[in-house]
């Protein structure tokens, strides 16, 4: 702001003609506002959230690393997708992981900074409005709803019903003395709805509240996948589990330490072959007191045990393979086995030192059997009929490497081969090598997680489905109702109303409001006497729809007890 | 008891266009006076009221096929593509037969209804999945209230598309006409174009016909963008496919340019629409809610930015943009209305794309 100013104050800087018209350049303070007020507008608002919509439907086609590595892996190298170019300008710009791409983080806190600019002024507002008593209303008689009434009561015992009325309905009131009101006459000020102001602010301050939660989940939450056989243990610390996903806060040491044991894995299925429900049950030790005896762990049903959750998450096979040298065992464990399509397969590391490894490559069929075309095949996903059959592979196996067992270096053709079935006897390889398909077990494979912040977000979702339905269906609204006494010695009464919003809707209540007044006032055209001076004066004139058969008969008794 | 489920489900198809065909005779058959009025010659009157008891035979049909197929498989028939298809549609005829002709009296939305109910029986048979238990993963009570609020808000945002839809195309009618005939026209409370058909000017009486309406607009565009639409769609089924996409797109569209003087003014359309979709989104919000929950019990995360959760988020976002965009000045009306048929398609692709398309968590509802 200084260098502008300065500029046109010292004679010897004047600018040349027609340079003032130049736009000069803002200076940093001046653009930063210029960039908040840009924020605060709705129409950047719409803008950023449009942004927010597309990246969301990039993310959607576009492979996303987190959710699917494979893929985007085969994206990189040309194999899948638009080729190899196009996966690296892709990849430049952290499409393969939107969500956590700079440029999608930058875009939420825009958003965010843009609803804070809108909220901030929005909260005073709302503070100052809602503790506001309702304001008075000028030239009733001139508003799209309003009606004229006639009775017989007194101006402040009409105002007492009308009061009641609007009570019942929720209404804020405040009684305006005659001398306070702009018309001279006692009036009676109403308003209500100032939910759908307060809702539209709740439902936008949920997210602050999601976004906490958010944070809280991802800073202090854990969220590791073990595998484990049926019979087999493992101890909740940090190295034994896989894919682990662990916030900044949550340490080594927060581990619990609890044992699971996975005592039986049952996958049951429908006759066509369709998955019924899949069952691990678990014992959990707390150092080394059984805690949780025969806990199961479902899908859709996961086992909670201190702040931890446990997941069914996959199962397979695991045949026991025992290999011996002669009578030295060389390999005695459960091959933990992947489904595909039908068939399992897995590999055995029986012998990884030395130049001469061994290992088995292995397929699995649960109930075996043969196709029309003699090729064997699995006839149900069930173990009814396992049958195991191993290749032999020797030599220079690459099996010490640190990647998948299965991807070990094969090189020609299996040394040998061997069709097993469980509780056979052992089947010989080649030389003294010895292969046994010991029994067939089932492993299960949990998710464990620790996610705090989940109570944060339950909250945060409620509040915004509050105040979302409050701000779509709640609506402003103000009523005023003028008394006076006439020089008929009646009672004159100018109700009327303006709503802000869903006026269409305001037209019907205050019709409804307006005829249940004037079936609670009495009317002065019941009164034989007065009959004649009465009757035009009773009619309501208004614009909104009345319904004209509000009688009050019942009320006759009153209006004499008054003028007695 | 899946056979006569689906022989009902077949049943209720043919009903619906009969009564779709019905409804389009009672508008062939009533006159747009000139104040915008309408007035149906018996014939006319007949229609309706045949087409009407057509398609509450229809609804009653399709919910007996709905109610047999969840007897027969023990759970809520909500379970597959198939399924949730015909649910939307079973849902979207009742609701515009309650709201729309009998709250409304937009008798003459309700053939469009039908069509796109229609549309969705048939885009769901052409995945039909028989009678059968859900997948494990799927046997949960929030995985019920979570379907059961997505395909209800699904139905609903059906209705708001056809109002979004009509809205533009009779609002573009209605400025061409104000613009031709040099009446003014006032911003209505929404921001669309209100004309006065029957506009005075000053060397007497002119009379604007509402019949102008249609012929400002070529019925051109009308035939060739649904046509290309559903030619596209029905490519999968091969040259037949894409002709028969073809007519049935091609049709609706004359259908809609025909019946450009029969709709409510465009501001009511905009109106309709909004009511709708605010009627809608909290359903829907609800829904994702329950999904995440859901997620929560079954996957051990609430969100995971899997395809469908993220096209659940873009269609909120669009949807919450089209809420925003009615509230704010030189967005509401037309653009608006734009952002509404953007978060329908976003809506449409979350549903059939990224079910058919992208491989994910929610893959296995096919």
């Amino acid at each position: 702001m200084a260098e502008t100013t300065t500029q046109s104050v010292d004679p010897r800087h004047q600018p040349p003609p027609g340079w003032g018209r130049l736009p000069m350049i803002p200076g940093p303070w001046e653009t930063l506002v210029l960039v908040w007020h840009r924020l605060r507008r709705m129409s950047t608002a719409l803008i950023l959230l449009f942004s927010l919509a597309i990246a969301s439907i990039v993310a959607t086609f576009i492979p996303q690393e987190p959710l699917v590595p494979d893929t985007v892996a085969r994206w990189r190298t040309g194999a899948a997708g638009p080729g190899r170019t196009v996966a690296q300008v892709l990849d430049g710009a952290g499409v393969f992981d939107v969500f956590s791409s700079w440029w999608f983080t930058t875009l939420t806190v825009l958003l965010l900074v843009s609803l804070t600019g809108c909220l901030l002024p929005r909260y005073r507002a709302f503070w100052r409005t809602a503790r506001r008593r309702p304001a008075t209303g000028r030239n009733l008689g001139r508003l799209s709803n309003s009606v004229e009434l006639t009775t017989l009561l007194p101006p402040d015992a009409a105002l007492d019903d009308i009061d009641r009325i609007l009570g019942r309905r929720r209404f804020r009131r405040r009684r305006v003395a005659a001398d306070d009101a702009p018309s001279g006459h006692t009036q009676l000020a109403a308003e209500r709805g100032h939910w759908r102001e307060g809702g539209n602010l709740l439902f936008h301050s949920a997210f602050y509240v999601l976004l906490i939660g958010v944070a809280v989940a991802q800073t202090l939450g854990f969220t590791g996948q073990i595998n484990v056989v049926e019979g087999g243990t493992f101890t909740d610390t940090r190295i034994v589990y896989g894919n682990v996903r662990v916030g900044r806060w949550f340490g080594i040491e927060d581990h619990r330490g609890f044992q699971v044991r996975l005592d039986d894995f049952e996958a049951t299925y429908h006759d066509n072959g369709t998955p019924d429900d899949f069952i691990s049950t678990v014992t959990v030790s707390d150092q080394g007191e059984v805690a949780r005896d025969g806990a199961t762990v479902r899908v859709n049903a996961p086992l909670r045990h201190d702040g931890m959750k446990l997941y069914q998450l996959r199962f397979g096979m695991a045949p026991r393979i025992i290999v011996r040298a002669g009578d030295t065992v060389l390999f005695d464990d459960s091959v933990m086995m992947a489904d595909n399509g039908g068939v399992w397969t897995g590999t055995a590391k029986v012998k990884t030192s030395g130049p001469d490894q061994i290992a088995l490559d292995m397929a699995l069929l649960p109930d075996f059997g043969v196709d029309t075309q003699g090729r064997p095949v699995s006839r149900s996903p069930q173990p009814e009929n396992p049958v195991l059959f191993a290749d032999l592979w020797v030599g220079e196996l690459g099996l010490e490497r640190p990647v998948d067992a299965s991807q070990f270096i094969r090189q020609g053709e299996p040394v040998a081969g061997a069709t097993l079935t469980p509780g056979d006897s052992s089947a010989r390889l080649i030389g003294n090598l010895t292969v046994e398909f010991a029994e067939l077990p089932m492993w299960s494979g949990f998710q464990v997680s620790h996610a705090p912040g989940r109570w944060t977000m339950l909250v945060g979702c409620v509040a915004l489905l509050i105040g979302l339905v409050a701000s779509l269906y709640s609506y402003r609204r103000r009523v005023w109702a003028e008394a006076w006494r006439a020089d008929d010695q009646t009672t004159r009464i100018v109700l009327a109303g303006v709503a802000l919003q869903r006026k269409v809707e305001f037209v019907d209540a205050f019709g409804a409001l307006a005829a249940e007044v004037r079936a609670a006032l009495p009317d002065p055209a019941k009164r034989p006497a007065q009959e004649t001076a009465m009757t035009s004066s009773s009619e309501a004139v208004g614009h909104s729809d009345m319904t004209s058969g509000s009688e009050a008969v019942g009320h006759s008794d009153m209006t004499d007890a008054h003028h007695g | 008891m899946a056979e006569l489920s689906d022989a009902l489900f077949y049943t209720a198809l043919g009903l619906y266009a009969l009564a779709m065909t019905g409804y389009f005779f009672a508008m062939a058959f009533t006159r747009v006076t000139v104040d915008g009025g309408l007035s149906s010659t018996r014939a006319g009157v007949r229609a309706a009221r045949v087409a009407t008891v057509l398609a509450v035979a229809g609804v009653t049909a399709h919910a007996g096929s709905s109610v047999l197929r969840g007897i027969d498989t023990g759970r809520i028939p909500l379970g597959n593509m198939f399924e949730y298809s015909s649910i939307i549609a079973l849902l979207a005829v009742s609701g515009g037969l309650v709201v729309l002709q009998a709250r409304y009296g937009h008798t003459h939305l309700m053939g469009f209804v039908l069509a796109a109910a229609a549309l969705m029986m048939g885009a769901g048979w052409l995945l039909f999945v028989p009678a059968g238990p859900l997948v494990p993963a799927l046997e949960s009570y929030w995985f019920n209230i979570h379907v059961t609020a997505m395909v209800g808000s699904a139905s609903i945002f059906m209705l708001a598309f056809l109002a979004t839809a009509l809205y533009l195309a009779r609002d573009t009618a209605e400025r061409r006409v104000a613009a031709r005939s040099g009446a003014g026209f006032g911003a209505g409370t929404v921001g669309a174009a209100s004309v006065n058909l029957a506009d005075r000017t000053s060397d007497g009486t002119t009379i604007t016909s509402p019949l102008e309406l249609r012929r400002v607009l070529s019925p051109v565009w009308f035939v060739v963008v649904p046509g290309a639409l559903l030619a596209l769609y029905g490519w999968e089924g091969g040259i037949r496919g894409a002709a028969g996409g073809a007519v049935i797109g091609g049709g609706l569209g004359a259908w809609a340019w025909y019946a450009l003087p029969h709709l409510p003014a465009a501001a009511e359309l905009d109106t309709l629409a909004y009511r709708i979709t605010a009627f809608a989104m909290p359903i829907y919000t609800f829904g994702v809610i329950c999904g995440a929950i859901w997620a929560e019990e079954a996957w051990g995360r609430y969100w995971g930015w899997d395809p469908k959760e993220t096209g659940a988020f873009f269609t909120w976002v669009l949807y919450a943009a089209y809420l925003h965009a009615r509230a704010t000045y030189g967005w509401r009306g037309r653009r608006a209305a734009w952002i509404g048929v953007a978060a329908y398609v976003g809506l449409l692709v979350t549903y059939f794309a990224v079910n058919l398309v992208v491989v994910g968590l929610h893959s296995y509802a096919t």
